[in-house]
Protein backbone atom coordinates (compact mmCIF):
# COMPACT_ATOMS: atom_id res chain seq x y z
CA UNK A 1 0.00 0.00 0.00
CA UNK A 2 1.45 3.02 -0.73
CA UNK A 3 2.19 6.17 1.37
CA UNK A 4 0.38 9.11 1.82
CA UNK A 5 3.32 11.46 0.67
CA UNK A 6 3.29 9.29 -2.82
CA UNK A 7 -0.51 10.67 -3.31
CA UNK A 8 -1.05 14.03 -5.55
CA UNK A 9 -4.96 13.94 -5.04
CA UNK A 10 -6.73 13.39 -2.27
CA UNK A 11 -10.36 14.04 -1.93
CA UNK A 12 -12.15 13.05 1.42
CA UNK A 13 -16.15 12.91 2.09
CA UNK A 14 -16.24 15.16 -0.28
CA UNK A 15 -19.97 17.41 -0.83
CA UNK A 16 -20.64 19.78 -3.29
CA UNK A 17 -23.65 22.14 -3.38
CA UNK A 18 -24.85 25.24 -4.54
CA UNK A 19 -28.19 27.15 -4.48
CA UNK A 20 -29.80 28.02 -8.02
CA UNK A 21 -32.05 30.64 -8.72
CA UNK A 22 -34.95 30.48 -10.94
CA UNK A 23 -34.56 33.88 -11.98
CA UNK A 24 -31.67 34.15 -14.80
CA UNK A 25 -29.69 36.80 -12.45
CA UNK A 26 -30.54 38.10 -9.37
CA UNK A 27 -31.07 41.88 -9.83
CA UNK A 28 -30.66 44.90 -7.23
CA UNK A 29 -34.00 46.04 -7.53
CA UNK A 30 -35.34 42.66 -7.35
CA UNK A 31 -33.90 42.16 -4.22
CA UNK A 32 -35.28 45.72 -3.27
CA UNK A 33 -38.58 44.65 -4.49
CA UNK A 34 -38.55 41.63 -2.49
CA UNK A 35 -37.95 42.89 0.68
CA UNK A 36 -41.47 42.63 2.38
CA UNK A 37 -42.18 39.37 1.13
CA UNK A 38 -39.33 37.57 2.18
CA UNK A 39 -40.44 33.58 3.35
CA UNK A 40 -42.52 31.54 0.72
CA UNK A 41 -41.49 33.28 -2.71
CA UNK A 42 -38.16 33.05 -1.92
CA UNK A 43 -38.11 29.33 -0.74
CA UNK A 44 -39.93 28.38 -4.35
CA UNK A 45 -37.18 30.74 -6.43
CA UNK A 46 -33.97 28.91 -5.14
CA UNK A 47 -32.90 24.94 -4.89
CA UNK A 48 -30.27 23.62 -3.93
CA UNK A 49 -28.19 21.40 -6.42
CA UNK A 50 -26.46 18.63 -5.07
CA UNK A 51 -23.55 18.01 -7.80
CA UNK A 52 -21.01 15.87 -5.74
CA UNK A 53 -22.41 13.87 -3.03
CA UNK A 54 -20.09 12.29 -0.64
CA UNK A 55 -17.29 11.14 -2.71
CA UNK A 56 -13.58 10.13 -1.87
CA UNK A 57 -10.99 8.83 -3.72
CA UNK A 58 -7.09 8.60 -3.99
CA UNK A 59 -4.80 8.90 -6.75
CA UNK A 60 -1.33 8.33 -7.00
CA UNK A 61 1.34 10.24 -8.69
CA UNK A 62 1.74 9.21 -12.48
CA UNK A 63 -1.76 7.73 -12.25
CA UNK A 64 -3.68 8.67 -15.37
CA UNK A 65 -7.22 8.71 -13.68
CA UNK A 66 -10.37 8.91 -16.27
CA UNK A 67 -13.55 10.11 -15.29
CA UNK A 68 -17.11 8.35 -16.82
CA UNK A 69 -20.22 9.33 -16.27
CA UNK A 70 -23.46 10.72 -18.10
CA UNK A 71 -24.55 14.31 -18.04
CA UNK A 72 -25.18 15.68 -14.44
CA UNK A 73 -22.78 13.31 -13.01
CA UNK A 74 -20.75 16.06 -11.60
CA UNK A 75 -17.05 15.31 -13.45
CA UNK A 76 -17.20 18.74 -14.30
CA UNK A 77 -17.74 19.82 -11.06
CA UNK A 78 -15.47 17.75 -9.19
CA UNK A 79 -12.66 18.60 -11.62
CA UNK A 80 -13.29 22.74 -10.54
CA UNK A 81 -13.04 21.39 -7.17
CA UNK A 82 -9.73 20.07 -7.64
CA UNK A 83 -8.40 22.51 -9.27
CA UNK A 84 -9.27 24.86 -6.46
CA UNK A 85 -12.04 26.93 -8.52
CA UNK A 86 -14.63 25.68 -6.15
CA UNK A 87 -14.97 25.36 -2.95
CA UNK A 88 -15.82 22.23 -1.14
CA UNK A 89 -18.93 22.52 0.30
CA UNK A 90 -18.49 19.57 2.94
CA UNK A 91 -15.38 17.45 2.84
CA UNK A 92 -11.31 18.27 1.87
CA UNK A 93 -9.34 17.74 -0.85
CA UNK A 94 -5.47 17.54 -0.56
CA UNK A 95 -3.78 18.64 -4.00
CA UNK A 96 -0.08 18.36 -3.73
CA UNK A 97 2.07 20.06 -6.51
CA UNK A 98 1.20 22.26 -9.40
CA UNK A 99 -2.51 22.08 -11.23
CA UNK A 100 -2.60 22.84 -14.75
CA UNK A 101 -6.09 22.76 -15.96
CA UNK A 102 -7.99 22.41 -19.57
CA UNK A 103 -11.64 22.56 -18.91
CA UNK A 104 -14.58 22.38 -21.00
CA UNK A 105 -14.82 26.27 -21.66
CA UNK A 106 -11.29 26.17 -23.05
CA UNK A 107 -8.53 28.36 -21.48
CA UNK A 108 -9.91 32.05 -20.58
CA UNK A 109 -9.31 33.16 -23.79
CA UNK A 110 -10.60 36.45 -25.19
CA UNK A 111 -11.62 35.64 -28.74
CA UNK A 112 -10.84 39.77 -29.57
CA UNK A 113 -7.27 38.66 -28.54
CA UNK A 114 -4.79 36.85 -30.87
CA UNK A 115 -3.56 33.38 -30.06
CA UNK A 116 0.10 35.07 -28.79
CA UNK A 117 -1.15 37.28 -26.32
CA UNK A 118 -3.86 34.66 -24.68
CA UNK A 119 -1.17 32.41 -24.73
CA UNK A 120 0.84 34.89 -22.65
CA UNK A 121 -2.06 35.53 -20.46
CA UNK A 122 -2.89 32.39 -19.58
CA UNK A 123 0.45 31.59 -18.69
CA UNK A 124 0.41 34.76 -16.44
CA UNK A 125 -2.50 33.87 -14.95
CA UNK A 126 -0.89 30.74 -13.73
CA UNK A 127 1.83 32.70 -12.38
CA UNK A 128 4.82 31.78 -14.86
CA UNK A 129 7.15 34.62 -14.57
CA UNK A 130 7.87 36.69 -18.22
CA UNK A 131 10.88 35.01 -18.77
CA UNK A 132 9.57 31.74 -18.18
CA UNK A 133 7.14 32.23 -20.73
CA UNK A 134 9.23 33.38 -23.43
CA UNK A 135 10.66 29.80 -22.86
CA UNK A 136 7.24 28.11 -23.37
CA UNK A 137 6.06 30.51 -26.04
CA UNK A 138 8.03 28.24 -28.45
CA UNK A 139 7.12 25.10 -27.51
CA UNK A 140 3.43 26.00 -27.09
CA UNK A 141 3.28 27.34 -31.04
CA UNK A 142 5.20 24.73 -32.24
CA UNK A 143 2.80 22.00 -30.79
CA UNK A 144 -0.21 23.51 -31.42
CA UNK A 145 1.16 24.19 -34.70
CA UNK A 146 -1.05 27.14 -36.10
CA UNK A 147 0.86 28.52 -38.35
CA UNK A 148 0.00 32.40 -39.20
CA UNK A 149 -2.81 31.86 -37.17
CA UNK A 150 -1.03 32.61 -33.99
CA UNK A 151 -0.90 36.14 -34.80
CA UNK A 152 -4.73 36.31 -35.65
CA UNK A 153 -7.92 37.88 -33.16
CA UNK A 154 -8.94 34.07 -32.10
CA UNK A 155 -12.05 34.70 -33.10
CA UNK A 156 -11.42 33.66 -36.94
CA UNK A 157 -9.85 30.47 -35.05
CA UNK A 158 -11.92 27.14 -36.18
CA UNK A 159 -12.90 25.22 -33.02
CA UNK A 160 -10.14 22.38 -33.64
CA UNK A 161 -7.75 25.36 -33.66
CA UNK A 162 -8.96 26.79 -30.86
CA UNK A 163 -8.70 23.37 -28.57
CA UNK A 164 -5.44 22.58 -29.79
CA UNK A 165 -4.05 25.88 -28.30
CA UNK A 166 -5.59 25.24 -25.01
CA UNK A 167 -4.46 21.95 -24.95
CA UNK A 168 -0.72 23.21 -25.74
CA UNK A 169 -1.01 25.76 -23.24
CA UNK A 170 -2.18 23.59 -20.40
CA UNK A 171 0.80 20.73 -21.09
CA UNK A 172 3.26 22.73 -21.21
CA UNK A 173 2.94 24.83 -18.13
CA UNK A 174 4.80 22.02 -16.01
CA UNK A 175 1.83 20.52 -14.11
CA UNK A 176 2.07 18.23 -11.70
CA UNK A 177 -1.54 17.66 -11.95
CA UNK A 178 -3.21 17.74 -15.65
CA UNK A 179 -6.77 17.98 -15.49
CA UNK A 180 -8.52 17.61 -19.13
CA UNK A 181 -12.33 18.41 -18.98
CA UNK A 182 -13.62 16.96 -22.56
CA UNK A 183 -11.27 18.54 -24.49
CA UNK A 184 -9.14 15.84 -26.91
CA UNK A 185 -12.29 15.42 -29.19
CA UNK A 186 -11.49 18.92 -30.49
CA UNK A 187 -8.20 18.23 -32.76
CA UNK A 188 -8.19 16.16 -35.87
CA UNK A 189 -6.45 12.72 -35.91
CA UNK A 190 -3.16 13.65 -36.03
CA UNK A 191 -3.20 16.04 -33.24
CA UNK A 192 -4.73 13.53 -30.84
CA UNK A 193 -2.00 10.75 -31.42
CA UNK A 194 -0.10 13.80 -30.93
CA UNK A 195 -1.36 14.92 -27.74
CA UNK A 196 -1.80 11.31 -25.82
CA UNK A 197 2.13 10.96 -26.71
CA UNK A 198 2.17 14.37 -24.98
CA UNK A 199 -0.10 13.07 -21.98
CA UNK A 200 2.38 9.53 -21.79
CA UNK A 201 5.46 11.17 -21.60
CA UNK A 202 4.05 13.23 -18.83
CA UNK A 203 2.95 9.80 -16.98
CA UNK A 204 6.29 8.79 -17.21
CA UNK A 205 7.68 11.70 -15.42
CA UNK A 206 5.11 10.79 -12.98
CA UNK A 207 2.85 13.79 -13.42
CA UNK A 208 -0.94 12.35 -12.89
CA UNK A 209 -3.38 13.48 -15.07
CA UNK A 210 -7.37 13.36 -14.69
CA UNK A 211 -9.34 12.82 -17.61
CA UNK A 212 -13.40 13.66 -18.09
CA UNK A 213 -14.13 12.16 -21.23
CA UNK A 214 -17.31 10.59 -23.23
CA UNK A 215 -14.90 8.40 -25.68
CA UNK A 216 -14.65 5.72 -24.07
CA UNK A 217 -11.54 4.26 -26.10
CA UNK A 218 -10.07 7.47 -25.07
CA UNK A 219 -9.97 5.85 -21.54
CA UNK A 220 -9.23 2.53 -22.06
CA UNK A 221 -6.34 3.67 -24.31
CA UNK A 222 -4.77 6.35 -21.98
CA UNK A 223 -5.73 5.60 -18.17
CA UNK A 224 -4.88 3.38 -15.42
CA UNK A 225 -7.18 3.84 -13.30
CA UNK A 226 -10.86 5.03 -13.71
CA UNK A 227 -13.76 6.24 -11.55
CA UNK A 228 -17.29 6.08 -12.25
CA UNK A 229 -19.85 9.09 -11.25
CA UNK A 230 -23.33 9.09 -11.51
CA UNK A 231 -25.79 11.92 -10.41
CA UNK A 232 -23.01 13.35 -8.12
CA UNK A 233 -21.86 10.10 -6.51
CA UNK A 234 -18.84 8.10 -6.94
CA UNK A 235 -20.18 4.70 -8.37
CA UNK A 236 -17.72 2.62 -8.45
CA UNK A 237 -13.35 2.62 -9.03
CA UNK A 238 -11.54 0.49 -10.78
CA UNK A 239 -9.59 -0.46 -13.97
CA UNK A 240 -10.43 1.45 -17.32
CA UNK A 241 -11.36 -1.92 -18.76
CA UNK A 242 -14.17 -3.14 -16.06
CA UNK A 243 -15.23 0.65 -15.08
CA UNK A 244 -15.82 1.23 -19.20
CA UNK A 245 -17.59 -2.44 -19.31
CA UNK A 246 -19.76 -1.47 -16.18
CA UNK A 247 -20.48 1.73 -17.78
CA UNK A 248 -21.09 0.72 -20.77
CA UNK A 249 -23.55 -2.10 -19.26
CA UNK A 250 -25.37 0.60 -17.44
CA UNK A 251 -25.71 2.52 -20.43
CA UNK A 252 -27.45 -0.22 -22.42
CA UNK A 253 -29.70 -1.43 -19.17
CA UNK A 254 -30.46 1.89 -17.76
CA UNK A 255 -30.60 2.34 -13.98
CA UNK A 256 -31.61 -1.09 -13.06
CA UNK A 257 -27.97 -2.00 -13.60
CA UNK A 258 -26.94 -0.05 -10.76
CA UNK A 259 -29.22 -1.78 -8.39
CA UNK A 260 -28.93 -5.00 -9.83
CA UNK A 261 -24.99 -4.91 -9.20
CA UNK A 262 -25.31 -3.57 -5.97
CA UNK A 263 -27.28 -6.59 -4.78
CA UNK B 1 9.14 6.89 -8.75
CA UNK B 2 12.13 8.42 -10.41
CA UNK B 3 15.31 10.38 -8.77
CA UNK B 4 14.48 13.51 -10.71
CA UNK B 5 10.47 13.13 -9.73
CA UNK B 6 11.30 12.79 -6.33
CA UNK B 7 13.65 15.98 -6.22
CA UNK B 8 11.05 17.79 -7.89
CA UNK B 9 8.45 16.63 -5.70
CA UNK B 10 10.20 17.36 -2.76
CA UNK B 11 10.61 20.95 -4.39
CA UNK B 12 6.87 20.93 -4.48
CA UNK B 13 6.79 19.53 -1.04
CA UNK B 14 5.80 23.09 -0.06
CA UNK B 15 3.21 23.38 -2.62
CA UNK B 16 0.26 21.10 -1.25
CA UNK B 17 -2.91 23.07 -1.47
CA UNK B 18 -6.01 21.98 1.04
CA UNK B 19 -9.17 23.18 -0.50
CA UNK B 20 -12.04 23.32 2.33
CA UNK B 21 -15.45 24.34 3.18
CA UNK B 22 -15.11 28.04 4.21
CA UNK B 23 -17.63 30.74 5.48
CA UNK B 24 -17.86 34.60 4.70
CA UNK B 25 -13.79 34.31 5.70
CA UNK B 26 -10.89 35.40 4.08
CA UNK B 27 -8.43 32.71 2.60
CA UNK B 28 -4.62 33.04 4.47
CA UNK B 29 -4.06 36.72 4.07
CA UNK B 30 0.08 36.35 3.53
CA UNK B 31 -0.08 33.50 0.84
CA UNK B 32 -3.31 35.63 -1.07
CA UNK B 33 -0.78 38.72 -1.22
CA UNK B 34 2.40 36.34 -2.24
CA UNK B 35 0.30 34.98 -5.37
CA UNK B 36 -0.92 38.14 -5.92
CA UNK B 37 1.98 40.45 -6.05
CA UNK B 38 3.31 37.27 -8.10
CA UNK B 39 0.84 37.65 -11.08
CA UNK B 40 1.00 41.27 -10.71
CA UNK B 41 1.90 41.23 -14.23
CA UNK B 42 -1.08 39.19 -15.43
CA UNK B 43 -3.03 42.47 -14.25
CA UNK B 44 -0.56 44.89 -16.43
CA UNK B 45 -1.18 42.52 -19.28
CA UNK B 46 -4.79 42.07 -19.21
CA UNK B 47 -5.42 45.19 -19.19
CA UNK B 48 -3.30 46.55 -21.87
CA UNK B 49 -4.58 43.58 -24.18
CA UNK B 50 -8.12 44.61 -22.87
CA UNK B 51 -7.97 48.23 -23.98
CA UNK B 52 -6.20 47.06 -27.27
CA UNK B 53 -8.93 44.81 -28.17
CA UNK B 54 -11.77 47.62 -27.74
CA UNK B 55 -9.39 49.67 -29.77
CA UNK B 56 -8.57 52.16 -27.04
CA UNK B 57 -5.05 52.09 -27.64
CA UNK B 58 -5.40 53.98 -31.19
CA UNK B 59 -4.91 57.87 -31.26
CA UNK B 60 -8.43 58.27 -31.98
CA UNK B 61 -9.37 56.20 -29.12
CA UNK B 62 -7.14 57.73 -26.20
CA UNK B 63 -8.50 61.33 -28.13
CA UNK B 64 -11.34 60.47 -26.96
CA UNK B 65 -10.82 59.55 -23.65
CA UNK B 66 -9.66 62.88 -23.06
CA UNK B 67 -11.80 64.76 -25.48
CA UNK B 68 -14.97 63.29 -22.92
CA UNK B 69 -13.91 65.04 -19.80
CA UNK B 70 -12.96 68.13 -21.30
CA UNK B 71 -16.51 68.52 -23.01
CA UNK B 72 -18.23 67.09 -20.06
CA UNK B 73 -16.00 70.04 -18.03
CA UNK B 74 -17.11 72.94 -20.72
CA UNK B 75 -20.56 71.52 -20.74
CA UNK B 76 -20.64 71.87 -16.48
CA UNK B 77 -19.30 75.65 -16.85
CA UNK B 78 -21.36 76.67 -19.17
CA UNK B 79 -24.20 75.35 -16.61
CA UNK B 80 -22.20 77.13 -13.72
CA UNK B 81 -20.84 80.05 -15.32
CA UNK B 82 -23.09 81.53 -18.11
CA UNK B 83 -26.75 80.20 -17.07
CA UNK B 84 -26.83 80.42 -13.47
CA UNK B 85 -24.84 83.59 -13.83
CA UNK B 86 -21.82 82.96 -11.94
CA UNK B 87 -20.83 86.86 -11.30
CA UNK B 88 -19.31 85.82 -7.68
CA UNK B 89 -16.51 84.98 -9.52
CA UNK B 90 -14.73 87.12 -11.99
CA UNK B 91 -12.08 84.70 -13.28
CA UNK B 92 -14.18 82.57 -15.22
CA UNK B 93 -10.98 80.88 -17.03
CA UNK B 94 -9.83 79.84 -13.54
CA UNK B 95 -13.22 78.52 -12.34
CA UNK B 96 -12.78 76.67 -15.98
CA UNK B 97 -9.44 75.36 -14.60
CA UNK B 98 -10.98 74.00 -11.46
CA UNK B 99 -13.81 72.32 -12.96
CA UNK B 100 -11.05 70.66 -15.32
CA UNK B 101 -8.85 69.24 -12.92
CA UNK B 102 -11.56 68.60 -10.76
CA UNK B 103 -13.57 66.18 -13.65
CA UNK B 104 -9.90 64.78 -14.70
CA UNK B 105 -9.72 63.88 -10.75
CA UNK B 106 -13.04 62.70 -10.53
CA UNK B 107 -12.62 60.61 -13.89
CA UNK B 108 -10.26 58.45 -12.70
CA UNK B 109 -11.76 57.32 -9.98
CA UNK B 110 -15.12 56.66 -12.00
CA UNK B 111 -13.87 55.31 -14.49
CA UNK B 112 -11.83 52.63 -11.69
CA UNK B 113 -15.62 51.78 -10.53
CA UNK B 114 -17.39 51.88 -13.24
CA UNK B 115 -14.89 49.82 -15.33
CA UNK B 116 -14.18 47.62 -12.07
CA UNK B 117 -17.71 47.02 -11.19
CA UNK B 118 -17.82 44.28 -14.68
CA UNK B 119 -14.24 43.42 -13.99
CA UNK B 120 -15.40 39.93 -12.35
CA UNK B 121 -18.59 39.40 -15.07
CA UNK B 122 -16.55 40.36 -17.89
CA UNK B 123 -13.28 37.94 -16.26
CA UNK B 124 -16.07 34.56 -16.03
CA UNK B 125 -14.27 32.54 -18.42
CA UNK B 126 -10.93 33.12 -16.74
CA UNK B 127 -12.34 33.02 -13.26
CA UNK B 128 -14.24 29.38 -13.98
CA UNK B 129 -10.96 27.72 -15.52
CA UNK B 130 -7.84 29.02 -13.67
CA UNK B 131 -7.44 29.53 -9.61
CA UNK B 132 -5.44 32.93 -9.12
CA UNK B 133 -6.24 35.96 -6.32
CA UNK B 134 -9.54 37.31 -8.51
CA UNK B 135 -8.54 40.44 -6.62
CA UNK B 136 -6.29 41.26 -9.57
CA UNK B 137 -9.51 41.70 -11.89
CA UNK B 138 -10.47 45.02 -10.44
CA UNK B 139 -6.81 45.46 -9.76
CA UNK B 140 -6.44 45.59 -13.89
CA UNK B 141 -9.07 47.77 -14.01
CA UNK B 142 -7.21 50.52 -12.19
CA UNK B 143 -4.54 49.69 -14.27
CA UNK B 144 -7.06 50.53 -17.39
CA UNK B 145 -8.30 54.00 -15.48
CA UNK B 146 -4.59 55.17 -14.44
CA UNK B 147 -3.54 54.17 -18.43
CA UNK B 148 -6.41 56.47 -19.43
CA UNK B 149 -5.69 58.97 -17.00
CA UNK B 150 -2.13 59.93 -17.70
CA UNK B 151 -2.76 61.58 -21.52
CA UNK B 152 -5.21 64.09 -19.22
CA UNK B 153 -2.18 65.78 -17.53
CA UNK B 154 -0.49 67.25 -20.76
CA UNK B 155 -3.65 68.45 -22.07
CA UNK B 156 -4.28 70.22 -18.37
CA UNK B 157 -1.03 71.59 -18.33
CA UNK B 158 -1.74 73.49 -21.81
CA UNK B 159 -4.96 74.75 -20.59
CA UNK B 160 -2.86 75.71 -17.21
CA UNK B 161 -0.39 77.54 -19.47
CA UNK B 162 -2.55 79.41 -21.29
CA UNK B 163 -4.35 80.79 -18.18
CA UNK B 164 -1.08 81.99 -17.22
CA UNK B 165 -0.26 83.96 -20.41
CA UNK B 166 -4.19 85.19 -20.38
CA UNK B 167 -5.02 85.53 -16.79
CA UNK B 168 -3.98 88.42 -13.87
CA UNK B 169 -1.37 86.59 -11.47
CA UNK B 170 -2.37 86.16 -7.58
CA UNK B 171 -0.71 85.30 -5.05
CA UNK B 172 -1.11 81.89 -3.66
CA UNK B 173 -4.27 81.39 -1.94
CA UNK B 174 -6.52 83.49 -3.69
CA UNK B 175 -7.16 81.01 -6.54
CA UNK B 176 -10.93 81.95 -6.68
CA UNK B 177 -9.99 85.65 -7.98
CA UNK B 178 -7.35 84.88 -11.04
CA UNK B 179 -4.97 82.26 -11.42
CA UNK B 180 -2.11 81.69 -9.30
CA UNK B 181 1.02 80.53 -11.19
CA UNK B 182 3.02 77.17 -10.51
CA UNK B 183 4.07 76.65 -7.20
CA UNK B 184 6.02 73.90 -4.96
CA UNK B 185 3.17 72.49 -3.71
CA UNK B 186 1.86 71.05 -7.28
CA UNK B 187 4.82 68.56 -5.95
CA UNK B 188 2.15 66.57 -4.07
CA UNK B 189 0.54 65.63 -7.04
CA UNK B 190 1.92 62.47 -7.63
CA UNK B 191 1.09 61.66 -3.55
CA UNK B 192 -2.49 62.42 -4.68
CA UNK B 193 -2.40 60.03 -7.95
CA UNK B 194 -1.47 57.43 -5.48
CA UNK B 195 -4.37 58.07 -3.30
CA UNK B 196 -6.98 58.73 -5.40
CA UNK B 197 -5.54 55.02 -7.00
CA UNK B 198 -6.25 53.26 -3.80
CA UNK B 199 -9.19 55.03 -3.01
CA UNK B 200 -10.56 53.79 -6.84
CA UNK B 201 -9.07 50.17 -6.21
CA UNK B 202 -11.19 50.07 -3.13
CA UNK B 203 -14.45 51.10 -4.59
CA UNK B 204 -13.71 48.70 -7.51
CA UNK B 205 -13.50 45.58 -5.27
CA UNK B 206 -16.77 46.49 -3.62
CA UNK B 207 -18.80 47.60 -7.21
CA UNK B 208 -17.07 44.34 -8.26
CA UNK B 209 -18.19 42.26 -5.87
CA UNK B 210 -21.89 43.41 -5.70
CA UNK B 211 -22.34 43.01 -9.59
CA UNK B 212 -21.58 39.33 -9.07
CA UNK B 213 -24.82 39.58 -7.11
CA UNK B 214 -26.61 41.02 -8.12
CA UNK B 215 -26.34 42.05 -11.94
CA UNK B 216 -27.77 45.45 -12.51
CA UNK B 217 -25.09 46.87 -10.05
CA UNK B 218 -23.60 48.65 -13.17
CA UNK B 219 -27.03 50.44 -13.85
CA UNK B 220 -27.20 51.63 -10.51
CA UNK B 221 -23.79 52.64 -10.85
CA UNK B 222 -24.02 55.30 -13.15
CA UNK B 223 -26.94 57.04 -11.47
CA UNK B 224 -24.51 56.89 -8.45
CA UNK B 225 -21.76 58.31 -9.94
CA UNK B 226 -24.02 61.19 -11.48
CA UNK B 227 -25.51 62.22 -8.02
CA UNK B 228 -21.79 61.60 -5.99
CA UNK B 229 -20.19 64.46 -8.65
CA UNK B 230 -22.72 66.47 -7.75
CA UNK B 231 -22.39 66.35 -4.16
CA UNK B 232 -18.52 66.12 -4.56
CA UNK B 233 -16.11 69.40 -4.49
CA UNK B 234 -15.66 68.88 -8.25
CA UNK B 235 -17.80 71.67 -9.82
CA UNK B 236 -17.78 73.92 -6.48
CA UNK B 237 -14.52 74.39 -4.45
CA UNK B 238 -14.86 73.25 -0.93
CA UNK B 239 -15.15 76.98 0.43
CA UNK B 240 -18.27 77.49 -1.62
CA UNK B 241 -19.82 74.01 -0.32
CA UNK B 242 -19.07 74.62 2.86
CA UNK B 243 -20.38 78.02 2.89
CA UNK B 244 -23.85 76.71 1.29
CA UNK B 245 -24.32 74.21 3.60
CA UNK B 246 -23.55 75.57 6.35
CA UNK B 247 -26.37 78.08 6.01
CA UNK B 248 -28.40 75.00 6.37
CA UNK B 249 -26.95 73.64 9.45
CA UNK B 250 -23.94 74.92 10.49
CA UNK B 251 -22.22 71.16 10.68
CA UNK B 252 -23.53 69.82 7.58
CA UNK B 253 -20.46 71.76 5.58
CA UNK B 254 -17.98 69.32 7.39
CA UNK B 255 -20.09 66.51 6.67
CA UNK B 256 -20.54 66.53 3.65
CA UNK B 257 -16.86 67.35 2.72
CA UNK B 258 -15.41 64.76 5.13
CA UNK B 259 -18.50 62.22 5.17
CA UNK B 260 -17.74 62.05 0.92
CA UNK B 261 -14.67 59.59 0.07
CA UNK B 262 -13.54 62.13 -2.45
CA UNK B 263 -14.16 64.96 -0.69
CA UNK B 264 -11.10 65.48 0.80
CA UNK B 265 -8.76 64.43 -2.20
CA UNK B 266 -10.55 66.45 -4.40
CA UNK B 267 -10.64 69.40 -1.78
CA UNK B 268 -6.46 68.95 -1.94
CA UNK B 269 -5.94 68.61 -5.52
CA UNK B 270 -8.00 72.08 -5.45
CA UNK B 271 -5.63 73.33 -3.02
CA UNK B 272 -2.69 72.41 -4.96
CA UNK B 273 -3.59 73.45 -7.84
CA UNK B 274 -6.12 76.12 -7.67
CA UNK B 275 -4.92 77.78 -5.01
CA UNK B 276 -1.22 77.06 -5.34
CA UNK B 277 -0.59 75.94 -1.53
CA UNK B 278 0.31 72.88 0.31
CA UNK B 279 -2.74 70.63 1.19
CA UNK B 280 -4.91 71.44 4.21
CA UNK B 281 -3.33 68.93 6.72
CA UNK B 282 -7.18 68.21 7.44
CA UNK B 283 -8.32 67.17 3.97
CA UNK B 284 -5.04 65.50 3.55
CA UNK B 285 -5.55 63.48 6.78
CA UNK B 286 -9.53 62.98 5.83
CA UNK B 287 -8.05 61.62 2.46
CA UNK B 288 -5.59 59.34 3.57
CA UNK B 289 -7.55 57.75 5.87
CA UNK B 290 -10.76 57.30 3.46
CA UNK B 291 -7.71 55.94 0.92
CA UNK B 292 -6.86 53.49 3.85
CA UNK B 293 -10.33 52.47 5.42
CA UNK B 294 -11.71 51.65 1.68
CA UNK B 295 -8.94 49.89 0.67
CA UNK B 296 -9.03 47.86 3.37
CA UNK B 297 -12.52 47.17 3.39
CA UNK B 298 -13.26 46.42 -0.18
CA UNK B 299 -10.33 43.94 0.05
CA UNK B 300 -11.69 42.23 2.87
CA UNK B 301 -15.39 42.78 1.31
CA UNK B 302 -13.72 41.10 -2.13
CA UNK B 303 -11.48 38.37 -1.09
CA UNK B 304 -13.80 37.49 1.64
CA UNK B 305 -16.32 36.60 -0.95
CA UNK B 306 -14.25 35.54 -3.55
CA UNK B 307 -14.17 31.63 -3.76
CA UNK B 308 -18.12 32.07 -4.26
CA UNK B 309 -17.96 33.77 -7.26
CA UNK B 310 -16.88 30.66 -9.65
CA UNK B 311 -20.39 29.07 -8.12
CA UNK B 312 -22.63 32.48 -9.16
CA UNK B 313 -20.96 33.20 -12.86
Amino acid sequence: MPSDSDLAVKVEDLWIRYRTSYEANQTLKGAVLKLGKRSERRKKSVRVVEAVKDVSFDVHNGTVLGIVGANGAGKSTLMRAVAGILPPTEGRITVNGRVSTLLALGVGFNAMLSGRENIMLGCLAAGLEMDEIQDKYDQITEFADLGDFIDLPMRTYSSGMYGRLAFAVSVHMDPDILLIDEALSAGDAAFKEKSFSKMRELCEQARTILIVSHALGTIQELCTDAIWMHKGELVRQGTPEQITEDYLRFLKVGESALTLEDV
Amino acid sequence: MTTAASARRSEFESSIQVFEPHRASLPPVRPYLREFWRRRRFAYELSRTTQKAANFDSPIGSVWLVLNPLLLAFVYFLLIEVISGGAKRPAGWSSFLHIVIGLFTWTLVASCMSVGATSVTAGGKLILNQSFPRALLPFSSVITSLMNYWPTIPVYLVMYGLGLVLLPHVPPGQGSTGLVGPTWALLWHPVLVALLVITGYGLAMIFSTMTVYFRDTTKFLSYVLRIWLYLSPVLYPVSAMVDKYEKVWPPLGKIMIYGNPLGPVLGVMNDIWIEGVSPSPALLAGAILWAAFLLLFGGWFFVSRERDFAVRL
